[in-house]
């Protein structure tokens, strides 16, 4: 019995003497493993996610090459896609910094269990991004704090600015994480509108003459007298000149354009002031009464369909797949699959650009935001790496311009051309080596999950990366669309609105009020506005008598709902966040 | 009713029987009793976070925020109205369906008519509104087509949009989905009325009414009555699926039931407690019910349930 139990700790103690031997040799010489089999799935969805380093476990051959090139280690606890032996850009990479990354994933395992097991262990690679599980590992003491060690490497530092790294903060008031994604160089290229817009028929503009489109007047004023000369389309199918989609929680369509209309962006529940940051209630002004008025004229006038009100969402998307409706208000995500059967149709003529409608002359619109960015997670370097400094300068040298764009683009004459103008194309067969998988494992290395900017690069002529090049996207558009495009001068459809800008500290308020439970007192009058403005809002608009239905509403909603009660608790979120991004 | 003595015989007599009630048992009691535990919620100011053991109590505080909403107070009388409209015409209607196909000359005609009648019973309420959207639509819904070409109405109305037609709506979506299905049982007692009856009464001299009315009638009384009662406790489950689809803004003050309100502010505005004690309120008014009619009926010297 003695004797069994002593081997059992003697071969105990050997395991243990190895494996910190291991560890030792870990991220001295880089040949370690992150703890977890090389991940091999297919997930790659976007380019940013289809690459990953590789530096060899055997990597004898390389570094030698490539005299003193530095290998770190990651780990990402995501699903991605691992990058062949001496990648092209990678070792390209390494030969103009001196370092590279061997990145690992996640397989087989939950982030959270991932992420359990290493912390349990005490040993992490260099870089670790926890995704779910990153509090855990800050909690853990796995993370160092950046912000001890960055005043030498500006790339890194300025990546955020000071507000939104104070967003990031820890509690301990240290910085352990880097957010990767949603970082625009100079503005945003997106090429779509995801968002929520007045949309209106590129048949519609097209027989109107391209028309500048700049208020709710305006643009009632095409449909109307598009309906007047086109009641119905060529196979005789009645036109509709509006659709209301006010079914259940969607009835946004209907209910929050006033401050779209003023020019705030969508904050959701409320319209945040700009100067005294204080709250205000757009269901109640002058744009607002004025927005119902003209939606009642237009019902009056039978532009808007009768049955709008009494439809439910797979209604008015069947309306929608049918190519009949010249416009509405909606999201485009909440319609695209009505976009997409219009498409298969082949009524491209009958698709929809967004148009940033105000109530008058003069106001800026925000229609198009920033995505919000998302403090919860991103890249971290961690207590095993023995060289702090030099993992920095790894993270700061890929956020240089040059770095930047063998990243993103790849490289030039291979993976894309100039341009005369200085405008990087590329030709049918770059594009589709750039989707062959197999091409950019052995070819392509984005460090898709180290810091990265979406946007403009760095030369300030280019987007960022590919997809996001408006002649790129401008060339797979269709015939009409690209007609309705070459005579508004824009290449894509976030060009119809303004650029988005710098997002306010406090934006968007809607992930505040989306978390109301109706037991709080304020929670509870959000729920009573809502239930009031379900029933009375479409009142309104089908009233015969318009001004007696709104006096009728306006009495109901303020005897009902205690506003002040659900401003106050709106007010004290907006300043909990400004003082967050302060850094109080 | 006379006491039931129970003792070793008979209960070593129904061994078998006892041994297939068992299940059922042991059913109703998984998911019928050991459910109501969860009841403590509506005395709680409940939080997932905190659990059913560390929520704060508040004693009947959620009841008196409950009968304090109007619209609350709204959806007990919708609850109600629907469930009794429905409740009233679904008898009445299934009666006359039932003594009409038994009045019917042929058999193979019967037959046809009856399948055919209760197919609908079978159909999802999500099928059966996609149905009623249809047949009310403004633009090519049967209804108003043929109100039009009758001159009755000058134009398309959209009946979804009035709250003043809703209760009616859903009471006759009810009746084409279940009348034919309801009138199974008293066909059923129909047939158990004894032929000499019939006999009887044709050789005094009995027409075909007379005979609905001295003979069938009464003798559908007893089931009647059951089932009424029975229906009375369901009153209050006037039904969730066939509001909530039809429902929509305008006419959700006469659309709105406790089901709905339930779950508008029990799951989606996340006031657990809120929503638990709207459903005991429903469950109390229910047992409350059936105890009303089956007294009633007692009183009234007709078969009862208890």
């Amino acid at each position: 019995m003695t004797k069994t139990k002593s081997i059992a700790a003697l071969s105990m103690a050997i395991c243990m003497m190895a494996s910190m031997a291991g560890c030792a040799n870990n991220s001295g010489s880089g040949s370690g493993t992150a703890g977890n089999e090389p991940a091999a799935t297919t997930a790659a969805k976007t380019e940013n996610n289809n690459a990953g380093g590789e530096a060899g476990n055997e990597g004898g051959e390389t570094t030698a090459a490539s005299g003193d090139v530095k290998e770190f280690t990651a780990f990402f606890a995501v699903p991605g896609n691992e990058t062949n032996e001496g990648n092209d850009v990678q070792e390209l990479i390494a030969s103009k910094i001196g370092a590279k990354c061997k990145m690992t994933w996640l397989t087989g395992q939950t982030a959270d269990e991932a992420v359990g097991v290493m912390i349990a262990g005490g040993q992490y690679p260099d870089f670790i991004d926890g995704s779910t599980g990153s509090q855990q590992l800050i909690d853990a003491g796995a993370c160092i704090a950046i912000d001890q060690y960055w005043d030498a490497y500006p790339n890194l530092k300025n990546f955020w600015t000071e507000e939104q790294w104070n967003s990031v903060r820890n509690e301990d008031g240290h910085i352990y994480i880097i957010p990767q994604f949603g970082n625009r160089w100079m503005y945003d290229t997106e090429t779509t509108h995801n968002d929520e817009a007045f949309w209106i028929q590129v048949r519609v503009l097209e027989w109107a003459g391209y028309p500048k489109i700049e208020t709710l007047d305006d643009y009632f004023k095409v449909i109307e007298d598009y309906i007047a000369a086109n009641p119905t389309m060529e196979d005789g199918t009645p036109n509709i000149g509006y659709e209301i989609l006010s079914d259940d929680w969607r009835y946004f369509c209907l209910e929050n354009a006033p401050f779209f209309l003023d020019g705030y962006p969508n904050d959701g529940c409320v319209i945040v002031d700009r100067d005294t940051h204080k709250a205000i209630d757009y269901n109640t002004t002058d744009t607002a009464k004025r927005y119902f008025k003209k939606l009642n004229e237009e019902y009056q006038k039978g532009i808007v369909d009768p049955e709008t009100f009494t439809m439910k969402y797979d209604q008015y998307i069947s309306k929608l797949s049918t190519g009949r409706v010249c416009g509405m208000v909606d999201q485009h995500w909440d319609f695209n699959d009505a976009e997409v059967s219009i498409k298969s149709q082949g009524l491209d003529d009958c698709t929809y650009v967004p148009l940033g409608i105000v109530i008058d002359k003069g106001i800026e619109e925000h229609y198009h935001s920033n995505p919000a960015l998302d403090v919860s997670n991103g890249i971290s370097i961690t207590t095993s790496c023995k060289d702090i400094d030099g993992a920095l300068k790894f993270i700061d040298d890929l956020l240089s311009p040059e770095i930047l764009t063998l990243r993103n683009w790849g490289i030039e004459g291979e993976d894309y051309l100039v341009g005369d103008d200085g405008l990087f194309y590329r030709t049918e067969e770059m594009r589709s080596k750039a989707n062959d998988q197999s091409y950019i494992n052995q070819h392509l290395c984005s460090y898709s999950y180290f810091p990265n900017y979406g946007g403009m690069d760095h030369d300030e002529k280019n987007a960022a990366s590919p997809q996001y090049q408006p002649k790129e996207f401008y060339d797979s558009l269709s015939e009409p669309v690209k007609k309705c495009f070459d005579a508004y001068g824009v290449q894509t459809y976030v060009q119809f609105l303004n650029k988005s800008g710098e997002n306010a500290p406090w934006y968007p308020m809607w992930s505040y009020s989306n978390n109301f439970t109706s037991d709080t007192p304020h929670g509870l009058v959000w729920a009573t506005m809502a239930d009031v403005k379900h029933e009375y809002l479409p009142k309104v608009v089908m009233a015969p008598d318009f001004e007696a239905a709104w006096e009728e509403y306006m009495g109901v909603y303020n005897q009902r709902c205690d506003i002040p009660v659900f401003l106050n608790a709106i007010d004290e979120e907006i300043q909990r966040r400004i003082d967050v991004a302060s850094g109080n | 009713m006379a006491k039931l003595a129970i003792n070793k015989k008979t209960l070593k007599n129904q061994k078998t029987l006892i041994l297939m009630g068992i299940p059922f048992a042991i059913y109703a009691i998984i998911f019928c009793y050991v459910p109501l535990f969860g009841w403590i919620m509506a005395f709680q100011n409940y939080k997932p976070k905190d659990g059913m053991w560390h929520s704060k109590f508040v004693g009947l505080g959620k009841f008196e925020r409950l009968f304090s909403d109007d619209t609350f107070l709204k959806t007990i009388r919708n609850t109600f109205c629907m469930g009794a409209m429905n409740l009233v015409f679904s008898t009445i209607f299934a009666i006359l369906f039932a003594i009409l196909l038994n009045e019917f000359w042929t058999l193979k005609g019967k037959k046809i008519i009856q399948t055919v009648s209760y197919l609908p019973h079978f159909l999802s309420w999500i099928i059966v509104t996609g149905i009623c959207f249809d047949v009310l639509s403004m633009e090519n819904g049967v209804l108003n087509q043929v109100l039009v070409a009758l001159h009755v109405i000058p134009e398309p109305i959209n009946w979804l949009a009035y709250p003043k037609y809703f209760w009616w709506i859903v009471t006759f979506a009810h009746l084409w989905k279940e009348t034919g299905w309801n009138s199974i049982i008293y066909l059923a007692a129909i047939t158990s009325i004894n032929p000499d009856l019939y006999e009887a009464a044709s050789i005094d001299g009995a027409g075909r009414l007379s005979k609905i009315w001295h003979i069938t009638l009464p003798g559908l009384k007893p089931t009647i009555m059951i089932l009424l009662i029975m229906n009375i406790g369901n009153v209050l489950n006037a039904g969730f699926e066939v509001q909530y689809l039809l429902g929509n803004g305008l006419v959700q003050s006469v659309a709105q039931t406790i089901d709905i309100y339930v779950l508008k502010f029990g799951i989606s505005n996340g006031d657990y407690s809120l929503g638990t004690a709207a459903g005991i309120f429903k469950s109390v008014v229910s047992i409350a019910l059936i105890a009303i009619a089956n007294a009633g009926a007692k009183a009234m010297g007709e078969e009862s349930l208890f």
